[in-house]
């Protein structure tokens, strides 16, 4: 059996310890806001925190995930109650098709943790594992600057507009 | 329920709706449904036939008839519609609508979203059903107010008197015993108070929460999972396979044929994954067994020089205009097969019970799926309810209906629910494609740069016939089996020989005034699947079209931008994107290592011009920042039309320096992202968008912002190291 923290509850998974996080988490615990994209970790939408590090969950068995803390979208803000970067979605209009969104906001929400004031270079490669096919990198970029821009205390995304 | 009619063209109906209220619906032209209503009673709540449902409570639901894809359409339509009924569209609930008759695409004949139309097409009758509703409740409200409807006045939801607001909600129960006022006056564009004007996506703050549902997350009590295990080369049959492994494998419930493959149906999806893998199965070859990506290419160029095609159109006497002519450019250019790769891999949920079957999936083509399903389970299609969901990417692939026929083959093989999924191998392996084109232009011009003669030919499979194959089981469910066949087999003879499918020309003469031209294809089809990919054929023919615009310009010595305004003459929305895209380029000052790059294209009604700032180091294409200017007439929802130019930049980019879908021995090389890249946030550009202000009707946005950015990229490149690149993706040597 293995036991993780799962946005913030103690759960058990008793099924094949090879099965990847994601399939646990979306099956087993009915968490769907984590996506399916690639099964191979190129794509991202998986993303989830472990221990507060963004990791691609497709391929992650959930064994990894023993005695560990497991965060999902869901976990991260809820409408009710947004992480900062989730009004910023919605403000700057980010999401098209919206699949990857998911992905993409963890993956962002890993780095303004660790580095809230992070530049465009620094969400350039942080971002860089996320694929969106639609094509929203603009405004996902604007976005996470914005926030970034207040952990500042400056509106980041004129200064990287000037850049 | 279920035994209501409607008789009217025009309807009014109480009912016991969750939420209760008025439900109207208005059919459209040439969609007026005779016989019992189907209203669809599921978990989720009722799915009516009805565009607006307003609570007592003053809720306004929209059930929005085209297919929340990404391009923004449920904001799109419920602006317009909330535009006339005076509702502020961000109040508005937005549900994707059931399967009607009623939400029929009027251009389609059938319930669907593509070709970038259902902001144009709904338009006019989605703004008449907001008037026509608004001003039934106003005749509800001088009923129970006592006072001449003419004194009355709206505002967001409300209805006005003096001091004194209403809320529609007031007036429901009165609203549902009159008569459906028809053809209320509509506001004048000046009067336009959403309709223009930016304004949050409707699907924002679900997408930014992980709570919009996708087709993926369909779970139902006891659902088992299906995986299919495909042939490499597309069309083939098993000849025989083992699962004895697969068969023991955890969680295994039962392997079946398909008309595809082999299905592994098992308790997990992992489960189902897993055991897929022990299965052996030995396939028949065919004529696609043997084809490799350099024999398409090798044919395709073969069938141009034979100079046997069929003449699609043509205009005036090109022979004779190159005949007198100083100078003639003649030119190959060469697209590749491409996969559309959404990020939400193909997936349904069915549930076949002896009371119908419930779908829930995301497809482009509401109506066909339903028709298929009635075709394959034999079921009533009023019984056959389809819960379509956000589509998680579509780009034409979701058009097609694959994954409904093998969830349904699945599902009537298993006593229960049962969820297909798609891993992303299966997605680009085998898929339907973006046919390879070879493009051949002919053409010359006066020395002032005026184009005199210009022939075009494309070789290439064919979309049309293909896709209608795919699609026509669903579309005429009751039509045999053997006829269908044969109608497909007539429209690929008719193709192959008479007549030109108009999508594999499109784009390759309708950009410019020519004085005389001709458009003619040769029908070179391998046997891959192919489907409408974003834009279709201008996918490629604005390549070739706008390239040899540049190397005109060259030849003669000429401006580009200016040779293209010379070739605009009758084209004054073109001419006016050109001639505002060209200032900007001019004005813009970029460094010595940049290069910029220009290419226009019309395409879905809309016209588009952009300029990319590229520059090139150690053969590495970079595209730093592409300017878009786009006339799609009266944007409805600006912030969404600068989306969808941005979206449609990155996508085109995508395949601009990577798409490519190689075959050998018949198989599609290409797997998943490692092999087939899609452009990243390290390598995007910036990308700025001007509207051109226009109160004309809106025509399309979701397509027409691919074609202009590979010759946009391409005469940048050439710019950059005088290299002219003619095949796609584009590769410095």
């Amino acid at each position: 059996m293995i036991t993780f923290s799962l946005n913030g509850d103690s759960v058990s998974f008793t099924g094949d310890p090879n099965t990847p996080l994601l399939w646990v988490i979306r099956d087993e615990f009915k968490l769907k806001g984590s996506k399916f994209g690639c099964g191979a970790g190129l794509c991202g939408a998986c993303t989830m925190h472990l221990d507060g590090s963004a990791i691609k969950t497709c391929v992650l068995p959930v064994a990894a995930a023993a005695d560990k803390a497991v965060t999902t979208i869901e976990g991260l803000g809820n409408p009710e109650a947004l992480h900062p970067l989730q009004s910023a979605w919605v403000e700057h209009n980010v999401p098209q098709c919206g699949y990857c969104q998911s992905g993409q906001i963890m993956a962002a929400a890993a780095l303004i943790a660790e580095k809230p004031g992070a530049s465009g270079d620094d969400i350039d490669q942080a971002m860089s594992g996320n694929i969106c096919r639609c094509g929203c990198y603009p405004r996902i970029k604007a976005a996470i600057l914005s926030v970034a821009g207040s952990a500042l205390g400056y509106d980041a995304t004129a200064v990287e507009a000037r850049s | 329920m279920s035994n209501q009619t409607l008789s009217r063209r025009h309807f009014l109906k109480t009912s016991g709706l969750i939420g209760g209220g008025v439900v109207v619906a208005v059919a459209l032209p040439g969609c007026a449904f005779q016989g019992p209503h189907p209203i669809e009673v599921a978990d989720s709540g009722f799915v009516p036939n009805a565009f607006l449902q307003i609570t007592p409570d003053n809720n306004v639901i929209f059930y929005c008839p085209s297919d929340e894809m990404g391009q923004g359409i449920r904001t799109g339509l419920a602006t317009i519609v909330g535009e006339e009924l005076d509702v502020d569209p961000a109040t508005m609930l937005v549900k994707a609508a059931g399967s009607h008759e009623d939400y029929n695409n009027p251009e389609f004949g059938v319930q669907g979203t593509g070709g970038s139309n259902a902001v144009r097409v709904f338009y006019e009758p989605l703004r008449q059903v907001g008037a026509d509703t608004r001003a039934l409740l106003l005749n509800a409200a001088s009923l129970e107010l006592g006072i001449p409807s003419d004194q009355l006045r709206t505002d967001r939801g409300f209805v006005i008197v003096g001091d004194n607001r209403y809320p529609y909600g007031d007036f429901v129960e009165t609203a549902s015993t009159l008569e459906m006022p028809v053809a209320s006056p509509l506001k004048a564009p000046s009067d336009f108070q959403y309709i223009g004007a930016d304004a949050p996506r409707i699907d924002a703050l679900a997408k930014a929460t992980g709570t919009a549902s996708f087709g993926i997350d369909a779970d139902l009590p006891g659902m088992v999972y299906a995986v299919v295990v495909r042939p490499p080369v597309a069309g083939s049959k098993a000849l025989k396979y083992d699962d004895s492994a697969a068969r023991v494998a955890p969680g295994v419930q039962a392997i079946v044929p398909v008309s595809s493959g082999i299905a592994v149906i098992a308790e997990g999806y992992w489960q189902a994954n897993q055991a897929a893998k022990k299965l052996t199965v030995v396939w028949e070859e065919n004529a696609l067994s043997a084809v490799t990506s350099q024999q398409v290419r090798r044919d395709l160029k073969t069938a141009l020089d034979a100079d046997d095609d069929t003449e699609s159109t043509h205009e005036g006497d090109p022979d004779k205009a190159f005949a007198a002519a100083d100078m003639i450019l003649e030119t190959d250019y060469y697209a590749p097969f491409l996969a559309h790769a959404p990020m939400e891999p193909l997936n349904a949920t069915l549930h076949i019970t002896e009371d119908g079957a419930e779908l829930w999936t995301g497809v482009q083509f509401v109506g066909a799926a339903q028709g298929v399903l009635e075709r394959l389970t034999g079921l009533p299609r009023g019984d056959i309810k389809i819960h379509n969901q956000f589509l998680g990417g579509g780009f034409g692939r979701r058009a097609t209906l694959s994954h409904i026929v093998e969830v349904a083959e699945i599902a009537m093989s298993i006593d229960k629910p049962v969820q297909l999924l798609w891993s992303r191998e299966d997605d680009l392996r085998h898929g339907f494609y973006r046919p390879a084109a070879m493009m051949k232009i002919k053409a010359t011009t006066d020395e002032e740069g005026r184009v005199t003669a210009w022939q075009a030919r494309r070789s290439g499979a064919n979309i049309t016939a293909q896709t209608m194959k795919n699609a026509l089981p669903g579309v005429l469910p009751s039509m045999p089996t053997s006829l269908l066949n044969g109608l497909v087999g007539v429209m690929d003879y008719v193709f192959d020989n008479w007549a030109v499918d108009g999508s594999s020309v499109e784009g390759l003469h309708e950009t410019y005034s020519l004085p005389s031209y001709r458009v003619s294809h040769a029908s070179v089809d391998h046997g891959l699947p192919t489907t409408f990919w974003r834009s279709v054929g201008h996918s490629y023919t604005s390549f070739a079209v706008e390239s040899m615009m540049d190397e005109l310009a060259e030849a003669r010595q000429i401006d580009p931008v200016a040779l293209r305004l010379k070739n605009l003459e009758g084209k004054p929305r073109m001419q006016n994107v050109v001639a505002q895209a060209g200032k900007l380029m001019a004005d813009m000052s970029v460094p010595e290592t940049h290069h910029l790059g220009f290419a226009a294209h019309s395409s879905f009604g809309t016209d588009v011009a952009q300029i990319a700032e590229v520059s090139v180091t150690n053969g590495n294409i970079r595209v730093h920042k592409v300017t878009c200017v786009v006339d799609c007439g009266l944007a409805v929802n600006p912030d969404i039309v600068r989306a969808q130019l941005e979206g449609a930049v990155m996508f085109a980019l995508t395949a601009t320096l990577y798409g490519q879908i190689d075959l050998d021995g018949g198989a599609v090389v290409q797997s998943n992202f490692h092999n087939y890249p899609i452009l990243r946030m390290n390598e995007s550009p910036a990308v700025d968008v001007v509207i051109i202000n226009s109160d004309t009707p809106p025509t399309g946005i979701g397509e027409p912002g691919v074609p202009p950015l590979a010759p946009a990229v391409a005469n940048a490149v050439y710019r950059a190291t005088g290299q002219r690149l003619r095949d796609l993706p584009l590769q410095l040597t």
